[in-house]
């Protein structure tokens, strides 16, 4: 009886533990070229990266080495209209849309207010805004530093964002100021001088 | 059981404010009196918890590090409640863009910036500061911490009643919150007393709710959503209604003599910090609260930081009429303040939006005279074609 309820017991474990195979998370290798932010926007990483699950909208993805509150990557593809991730709270956090019209010093100043609504921050600064080639079209790129709510935590971010056919492509890369941020923006900005607009979508992300 | 039960209703029994000692204090001393010791195993705890977050605050780079500013607002409570009761509070500016403050059982007192921002005078800061001072006084943590747990006895209990044991849970919960209530009543009468006895306005209080009011119409306008009823209490609610309270202040505060509200010593003392706290707001996405807490800072009298914070706040909506409107109220405040660089850049920014190409490259160029170090300096070169 007791052997029976132990072997039980193990294919009860057996499938709890399956569960993170299923859930989605996936490992980009080094080398490949690969579609992001469900758009015709691909990159091609020099080392390999995760790919998260867990989108932070609609069209946009995460990738990270560590975890993505430690180094994360967010690929943004983002169409008039549309707010740059998901809201915490639509009726009483509502985030700023873009919009095609948009400026390019308006970019940064579009990450800087979803991120003080979504992360109820008052201390989040923009150290520089230059202005930068990205997907053969004028770019903006733009470094800040912010803290999320109460934390101690000082973490800086770099972005590179440009309006091509009406449509933002952004990237971003959070990370904190201590050890992370500098150790690893070298492998962000590999990632944002191989970005490419293909003309058509690449296969669909499984 | 009945024990419980006894124990949790004479504190919600409690109608009105009566002297500290009343509200099941458990010493003699209030709690503000010099190097005063917790009494007891659960105000020793709370004290306790109270100690270690304010270690933490104390050490946040969200306070707000302006020792003019601390001794001001310190100053008002002095005179709000008086100077044998203000020296058993340590006041925290923090730099949060929401209306709030709260006070913790050891004398902890924050205050959001966005308080700071739409409080429009000395008294109805000291309103603010009386109110949470009166939680303190009558130590409504602790009061409040022994009828949550009496509460959740109750409900734990009743689990096992059969058919009516929901009935007691649902009462037993929804007495917490109805004790929140009460204990905010309390407070605001308390306060009310502490008003009649300083030199501010006792009428200030109830613009305060007033105000608050009028943004939250505005915020729900501006963002096609329904207007929040003030009228009714919901069940989970922790505070009175808005409504109810600015009637019962201003009802109380009828009869007594109309005192100074000291608006140009407040709007002296946070000038430094306005633009600093606007801009917080302005980054919200809330247009219509903005507007709406705007025109009531101005009154009638729009000054150049409160016009550029209009102009910035029409500029990012961003519809073509918005622009028009935004660089009319950029020029105004330039008409006002000729050197201030960021009107001159959002000026420009305006203009190029709104596809001036040319107008919008002259302001931009002031603006580049202005501040030449500025962080997007390399950004607007290469916008006006440099």
């Amino acid at each position: 009886m007791a052997i029976r309820i132990a072997s039980f017991l193990v294919i009860i474990c057996a499938a709890l533990s399956a569960q993170p195979l299923i859930a989605g998370n996936a490992l980009m290798p080094a080398g490949t070229s690969v579609a992001v932010a469900k758009s015709t926007l691909t990159v091609t990483p020099e080392r390999e990266w995760n790919r998260l699950s867990a989108r932070p909208g609609r069209n946009s993805e995460t990738w990270t080495l560590d975890g993505d509150d430690l180094n994360g990557v967010n690929f943004y593809s983002i169409e008039t209209a549309r707010a740059l991730f998901r809201e915490v709270s639509k009726r009483t956090k509502p985030l700023p849309r873009f919009s095609s019209t948009m400026l390019l010093t308006d970019i940064p100043a579009l990450l800087e207010n979803s991120y003080r609504i979504a992360l109820g921050t008052t201390l989040f600064s923009m150290t520089n805004i230059e202005p930068v080639p990205f997907l053969g079209a004028k770019g903006v790129r733009f470094s800040y530093s912010f803290r999320k709510q109460m934390e101690d935590v000082s973490r800086n971010g770099e972005a590179v964002g440009a309006i091509v056919n009406g449509r933002l492509y952004l990237m971003s890369f959070d990370a904190p100021a201590i050890l992370y941020f500098d150790r690893d923006v070298a492998t962000f900005r590999q990632i944002v001088s191989s970005a490419r607009l293909e003309s058509l979508p690449m296969a669909a992300r499984r | 059981m009945r024990r419980a039960l006894s124990r949790a209703i004479p504190p919600l029994a409690l109608a009105l404010p009566v002297a500290a000692s009343a509200a099941s204090a458990p010493a003699d001393l209030p709690p503000y009196t010099q190097a005063y010791q917790p009494q007891g195993t659960d105000e020793r705890g709370l004290w306790m918890l109270a100690d270690e977050d304010e270690r933490n605050l104390r050490d946040s780079k969200f306070v707000i590090n302006d020792p003019a500013l601390q001794a001001y607002v310190g100053g008002v409570l002095c005179r709000a409640v008086g100077e044998d009761r203000c020296r058993g509070v340590r006041i925290y500016l923090v730099r949060v863009a929401s209306f709030n403050a709260n006070m913790a059982p050891n004398g902890t007192m924050q205050l959001w910036s966005g308080l700071l921002l739409r409080v429009r005078s000395e008294a109805e800061l000291a309103a603010v500061l009386g109110h949470e001072f009166a939680h303190f006084e009558l130590r409504h943590s602790l009061a409040g911490f022994r009828q949550r747990r009496s509460a959740t006895d109750i409900a734990a209990w009743a689990s096992f009643l059969g058919q009516y044991g929901p009935a007691i849970q649902q009462t037993a919960i929804g007495s917490i919150f109805q004790f929140n209530r009460e204990q905010e009543k309390q407070a605001d009468l308390l306060s009310l007393k502490y008003a009649i006895q300083s030199p501010y306005s006792a009428q200030a209080a109830s613009h305060i709710w007033q105000r608050l009011m009028g943004e939250a119409d505005a915020t729900a306008l501006g963002r096609k959503q329904r207007s929040q009823r003030y009228d009714r209490v919901a069940f989970f609610a922790t505070h009175p209604t808005n409504l109810d309270r600015a009637t019962y202040l201003s009802t109380l505060s009828a009869d007594v003599a109309v005192k100074p509200e000291a608006a140009e010593s407040y709007s002296t003392a946070l000038a430094k910090w306005l633009p600093e706290f606007l801009s917080d707001q302005l980054k919200l996405n809330d247009f219509g609260g903005t507007e709406y807490l705007l025109a009531s800072l101005a009154g009638e009298h729009w000054t150049a930081p409160l016009l550029f914070a209009r102009a910035e706040l029409y500029r990012q909506r961003g519809n073509p009429r918005d622009l028009v409107a935004a660089a009319d109220f950029y020029r105004s405040a330039l008409g006002a303040d000729p050197d201030m660089a960021d009107a001159w850049r959002g000026l420009g920014l305006c203009l190029m939006r709104d596809r001036q190409q040319v107008e919008g490259t002259v302001a931009l160029k002031n603006y580049i005279r202005l501040r030449p170090q500025a962080a997007d300096i390399s950004m607007l070169h290469a916008m006006i074609g440099e």
